[in-house]
């Protein structure tokens, strides 16, 4: 039995992935906006390295790779979570979640 | 050894402690709010202790499918960790001293659960359990740098970490995800054998290696990841800061010196380099940048940096007294550090805390006591002997000499001598400067920290040669 | 004899223990007790010294050794601290002895006014005694070479004795770098000896000169007979501490010096420390003639040049010490024809008059109150009879007239000069005699200028008095000797029994006949000296009480020669402008560019960029979490691109 759709590589999943990581890593430092936007960007970088593992697992008929995915993905909730929390806490003090006005401490 | 076979045994003082704090958590919460706070850090104290009892205790041995593994290596890092996270939470006991609300038992939870994370990376024999280890560790600490909620420079501290540190976390699991890729598995033993089966090595390997890095030179601040360290250290509340500035540092330096020295051991002449240049440059901003610096806690974070540089000495030597040199340092540092951050945290005027260093003025005066032990770490740290800091030095520069990176010793000396400036002039500021107004009396607590680890620096020398022991024999254990 | 030998130690060390007493003690002692100490010490010095001399008279001089102690035991070379008891070794102390304490007893009343504590002068007196008892007593090159530094360190110490004043701290470095220079070559010529004769002992040399004469010492090529080269280097070092021509320009600033000190140090004992060594080593000096015939040069060049500048120097002090510069290139002229005994006999009549020339002149600027320029004094003959009286005696001693000291010892100088009978010994004659009708002429425009005169301050000249007992007693004693000691020494020294006097302790080679045949000159050769002195004085009171206005005039016509002279030969300059200003600009050059420039602007600029730089890294730190993020990824990349390419 033929795929309906011919199979896609490894090589356009890591370029997906690829992208995706640089993405986010342009967000986190072009953005001079909001915070926000840099949870954002980081949940970017850590599904194009899920995507990576995933390709691989796939590719080398591995499970373990999967299951790192799992792992990630919890963490992940985790660290949005977090990261949320901090991020209102800020708010509540500053009154500002402008990545510019994040410059109290410097020197 | 079946590999499949889950060997609880081996994790039992990481299990013992998970444990131990989530019946604190739960005990907390039970609690009216703002009470029972002392209870729960004198149960994470006795909880540390006796996990310290277990890890000294435990067998050697690979668990959980060879994710988990415990060594004499694994053992001494548990140790340090343990030290680490211990001196934290006593330094915490008496940190409020206002009339503000304490920082919330919590704290005590956080710092257990972190140290837990540090312990599993400490033992991690596979990047998921590095990974775990690693998030676990760290997503504490981003909720501790932002513990003072009313403050807006720990909440930025915590936003500024939260923000680079998931960077590095995602690099670093980039990197992950690579090295899966192209080696084929996620054991190091597994890694090991993809490793030598190659005479090239595929660039995507090495691509991944340096991601893998530079995830973890983050946590180590080492330059140039260092950027979030001043701001951080200097936000965060103090025995917060304490506590990042030695146990995850221990821990991801087991970490590095596992996966260098293990996986990726056989192609040190390709990663020395880097290495080397890393510690150059953390050696030399660390000393540079402090020189500056007026907030003692800042000065601390630049002081942290070049530590960093001198302890990667010994990586970069890539041999097995580079291994034990690193960790002779890393003990060393751990003393003194620990020292000084009770110092600072006694540091505090009519119950508000002090953090400047003009506040140190004639402290040789008003309270010999103190100075006296903060003259002791900062000559420590200088590396003027017969201390702590002298011994840790030493070994790292031996063991570079060794291994012929001149370049090296002669830049370490050569920025040891310019980090003398910043930390004299403490002691410059401490004996010679007209008194400040005086100091309130320190807690209990922090006299015995400062006390126990000044004695510890001074009297290093006598625990050198068992300590050496153990080292070396931690550093076989990694070696092979 | 034992006695002798025991009283020879004492005179020496009594100094020694008054200088260590007063010196250390004499903050707690007091002025007074200190005074009575080194006095006392230097009496029975004396005593000891004359007894010795005594003894060595009736019994014989020996040459006996007087062992002290063990110095330096080192290898194959031994120095042992021992005295050497021979005729010139005895009679020098004796003579240093005399005219120490007489300058002791002086400086009580001379130093009377001070007003900071004394002690230490008198220690350092006594320290320059013994010193110079060291030099003279010695038995070995070595103890020779330290009592030689310890009368430089001594001298040093009373030039610059009022280190408030500039000029006088100046003169004394001054004086200390000079005969550093010398002493440079002496000790090299030390150093030679030992490489020689493997021995620094004056017995072991001497008994080895003959085996060593054929000894040649290459130098850049050439080859010099070894001992020609030795007594060169050691007339160097004799230059330097006599104050020969080219290292003579210490001995005049030396002046700056307390009286007292110019007297004994600057004119009667460690100017002649030169003269002394040369006659010691008269043995090696003998088989050098070509060093001889340099000795004569300089000796006698010297002794013209000091006695033009003397004419013209309008200060006291410095004509007496230009004085003493020009007798004692007599001295070396006489040594460079072989009469060494003639030399010394010089010497000790000249440490009679010379210091009382010096002390009278003392009892002067005391009278005057510390007035030297002789134009401001003037008509104080009748104030100062008894300084007047000594004076005149002084100058006539030192003018060589019948029968003063200076005429025995002059004359046989002048004698030894011509019966030598050679091309330089010639010339040294002839410049002699006309430095004895200088001498004459400024000695005699000294005493008009200071004694007779007109007044040029009548108030001081009437508010001055004659010096205390103390003062006045030295200067009766000194005179008395500068009358009569040529007289009575003349036959010892170098009469018919002057060898049965010096018993072999100065040596003439067995060709060296001039001790026999130097009074063998023409008449009017030995009357020459005699007549030229007395047309000096004729000349001078010509200049200075008959027409006064002929100096002035002379010294306009003859501007530049008048110039010349005043400015001394202008050495000062000359010095300044070879040695000096070179040297300083080096020194400089080493201080600003070598020391401040590099040694320590190296480091400062490190300091300056590591401050620079440190701002310039905490500037980095800008607190922006997208610079941080930034600074990590370009951080990766660079890591990256190392890892790859590297």
């Amino acid at each position: 039995m033929t795929p309906a759709i011919a199979p896609i590589g490894l090589g356009s999943y890591l370029v997906v992935s690829a992208a995706l990581l640089v993405l986010g890593v342009l967000g986190i430092f072009l953005n001079r906006k909001n915070i926000i936007i840099i949870l954002m960007s980081m949940e970017l970088i850590l599904l194009a390295a899920n995507l990576n593992f995933v390709a691989f697992s796939s590719a080398h008929a591995d499970l373990s790779g999967q299951v790192m995915v799992l792992f990630v993905l919890t963490i992940a909730a985790a660290e949005a979570a977090i990261g949320l929390a901090i991020v209102t806490v800020y708010f509540r003090n500053r009154g500002s979640i402008q990545v510019e006005d994040v410059t109290m401490m410097k020197g | 050894m079946n590999a499949m076979s889950v060997n609880w045994i081996l994790a039992l003082p990481e299990i013992t402690l998970a444990l131990a704090g989530l019946v604190i958590l739960v005990f907390g919460v039970l609690q009216r709010p703002g009470k029972g706070i002392g209870a729960c850090t004198v149960l994470s104290i006795a909880a540390f202790v006796g996990c310290a009892v277990l890890v000294a205790l435990s067998p050697d041995g690979a668990a959980y499918a060879g994710t988990f593994v415990n060594d004499s290596f694994a053992r001494f890092m548990k140790i340090l960790v343990l030290l680490g996270g211990l001196v934290a939470l006593l330094l915490t006991v008496s940190y409020r001293t206002d009339e503000r609300a304490p920082l919330p038992f919590e704290t005590a939870v956080l710092i257990l659960f972190s140290t837990v994370g540090a312990m599993i990376m400490a033992s991690s024999a596979n990047l998921m359990t590095l990974f775990v280890g690693l998030e676990l560790s760290s997503l504490s600490i981003y909720i501790l740098a932002a513990l003072e909620r009313d403050d807006v420079l720990s909440s930025e501290a915590g936003l500024k970490y939260f923000v680079l540190g998931s960077l590095a976390s995602g690099l670093l699991l980039y990197g992950m995800s690579l090295v899966y890729g192209y080696a084929g598995t996620m054991e190091y033993s597994g890694l090991i054998a993809a490793i030598q089966q190659t005479t090239a090595l595929p660039v995507g390997l090495m691509v991944g290696l340096v991601f893998l890095v530079v995830g973890l030179c983050f946590k180590l601040s080492v330059v140039p990841f260092h950027m979030w360290t001043p701001d951080v250290y200097q936000g965060a509340p103090t025995p917060v800061t304490a506590y990042m500035a030695g146990a995850p540092k221990f821990a991801t330096f087991a970490l590095l010196l596992r996966v260098m020295s293990g996986p990726f051991g056989a192609m040190a002449p390709r990663w020395q380099i880097l290495i080397e240049t890393l510690s150059i440059l953390s050696m030399v901003y660390g000393a540079l940048a402090a020189i500056p610096q007026t907030n003692i806690k800042r000065l601390m974070a630049y002081s942290s940096i070049g530590h960093m540089g001198y302890a990667l000495m010994g990586l970069a030597a890539a041999s097995t007294n580079g291994v034990r040199a690193t960790l002779v340092y890393l003990a060393a540092y751990l003393v003194m550090n620990a020292g000084v951050f009770a110092v600072i945290t006694a540091m505090r005027r009519k119950g508000r805390e002090v953090t400047s260093l003009a506040d140190l003025s004639g402290l040789g005066r008003t309270d010999p006591g103190l100075a006296a032990a903060l003259a002791v770490f900062m000559f420590s740290m200088v590396g003027a002997p017969p201390l702590a800091g002298f011994f840790g030095k030493l070994m790292v520069f031996a063991a570079a000499w060794q291994s012929g990176l001149y370049v090296l010793v002669g830049i370490g000396a050569l920025s040891s001598v310019i980090g003398a400036y910043y930390y004299l002039r403490v002691v410059k500021v401490m004996y010679f400067d007209a008194s400040a107004e005086r100091l309130d009396q320190p807690a209990r607590s922090l006299v015995f920290v400062s006390g126990s680890m000044g004695l510890a620096t001074v009297f290093f020398v006598l625990a050198l040669g068992p300590l050496m022991a153990l080292a070396r024999q931690a550093a076989l254990a990694l070696g092979g | 004899m034992q006695t002798d030998l025991h009283l020879f130690a004492a005179a020496i060390l009594l100094p020694l223990a008054g200088a260590v007493v007063a010196g250390l003690g004499g903050r707690l002692m007091g002025d007074t007790l200190a005074k009575a100490v080194t006095l006392l010490c230097m009496g029975a010095a004396t005593v000891c010294g004359i007894g010795a001399l005594w003894g060595g008279w009736t019994s014989g001089f020996g040459p006996y050794a007087v062992p002290l102690a063990d110095w330096v035991n080192a290898g194959g070379f031994h120095a042992t601290w021992t005295l050497r008891f021979d005729t010139l070794s005895v009679t020098m102390s004796a003579m240093v002895l005399c005219v120490s304490l007489l300058v002791h007893c002086y400086s009580v009343g001379y130093m009377s006014h001070e007003t900071m504590p004394v002690y230490r002068f008198f220690a350092y007196l006594s320290l320059f005694t013994f010193a110079m008892l060291m030099l003279v007593s010695s038995s070995d090159l070595i103890q020779l070479f330290f009592g030689w530094e310890g009368v430089g360190l001594a001298s040093y110490l009373l030039i610059g004795y009022w280190y408030d004043r500039p000029a006088a701290t100046a003169a004394a470095i001054k004086a200390f770098v000079v005969n550093r220079v010398a002493d440079l070559f002496f000790i090299v010529g030390i150093g030679l000896i030992y490489v020689l004769f493997h021995s620094v002992r004056y017995d072991e040399i001497f008994a080895a000169v003959p085996q060593a004469a054929g000894a040649f010492y290459t130098l850049f090529g050439h080859s010099f007979p070894m001992l020609e080269v030795i007594c060169f280097l050691l007339f160097i070092g004799a230059m330097g501490k006599s104050a020969q021509l080219f290292l003579h320009t210490w001995l005049p600033d030396a002046m700056e010096g307390p009286t007292p000190v110019s007297a004994l140090i600057h004119a009667a004992t460690m100017v002649t420390a030169g003269v002394f060594l040369m006659a010691r080593m008269s043995p090696l000096l003998e088989v050098a003639p070509n060093t001889r015939l340099f000795i004569i040069f300089i000796g006698a060049t010297t002794c013209f040049f000091a006695a033009t500048v003397g004419m013209v120097q309008p200060d006291i002090k410095r004509t007496i010490a230009y004085s003493t510069c020009s007798q004692l290139g007599y001295m070396f002229a006489a040594v460079g024809v072989g009469a060494y005994q003639v030399a010394i006999f010089h010497l000790t009549t000249h440490a009679f008059f010379k210091a009382l020339l010096f002390l009278g002149a003392g009892s002067v600027i005391h009278a005057m109150h510390d007035e030297q320029n002789m134009f401001r004094m003037g008509g104080l003959w009748k104030k100062l009879p008894l300084t007047y009286g000594v004076m005149w005696i002084g100058s006539l001693a030192l003018a060589g007239v019948f029968p003063f000291a200076g005429y025995w010892s002059k004359d046989a100088i002048l004698n030894a000069l011509w019966a030598a009978d050679g091309r330089m010994s010639h010339y040294a004659w002839m410049l002699g005699v006309i430095t004895a009708f200088l001498t004459a002429f400024y000695s005699w425009r000294l005493l008009f200028l200071v004694f007779h005169r007109a007044p040029a301050d009548v108030q001081k000249r009437d508010a001055a008095h004659e010096s205390p007992l103390f003062m006045s007693v030295p200067l009766v004693l000194l005179a008395i000797g500068a009358v009569v000691s040529g007289l009575v020494l003349a036959p010892y020294y170098i009469g018919a029994q002057q060898s049965a006097f010096w018993q072999g302790s100065i040596f003439n080679a067995p060709g060296n006949t001039i001790m026999e045949t130097f009074e063998q000159v023409p008449g009017v050769v030995a009357l020459l000296p005699s007549l030229v002195a007395l047309v000096g004085i004729a000349l001078a009171f010509l200049f200075y009480i008959a027409s006064p206005g002929l100096p002035e005039a002379l010294a306009r016509s003859c501007g530049p020669v008048y110039r010349f002279l005043l400015n001394k030969w202008y050495f000062d300059e000359l010095y300044e402008h070879i040695f000096v200003k070179p040297y300083a600009a080096i020194a400089r050059f080493l201080w600003k560019d070598g020391e401040e420039g590099a040694v320590e602007g190296l480091p400062r600029d490190l300091v300056r960029a590591t401050a620079s730089g440190a701002v310039d890294a905490v500037r980095l730190q800008t607190g922006s979490i997208a610079l941080y993020a930034f600074t990590m990824l370009a951080g990766l990349v660079v890591v990256l691109t190392v890892a790859l390419c590297g």
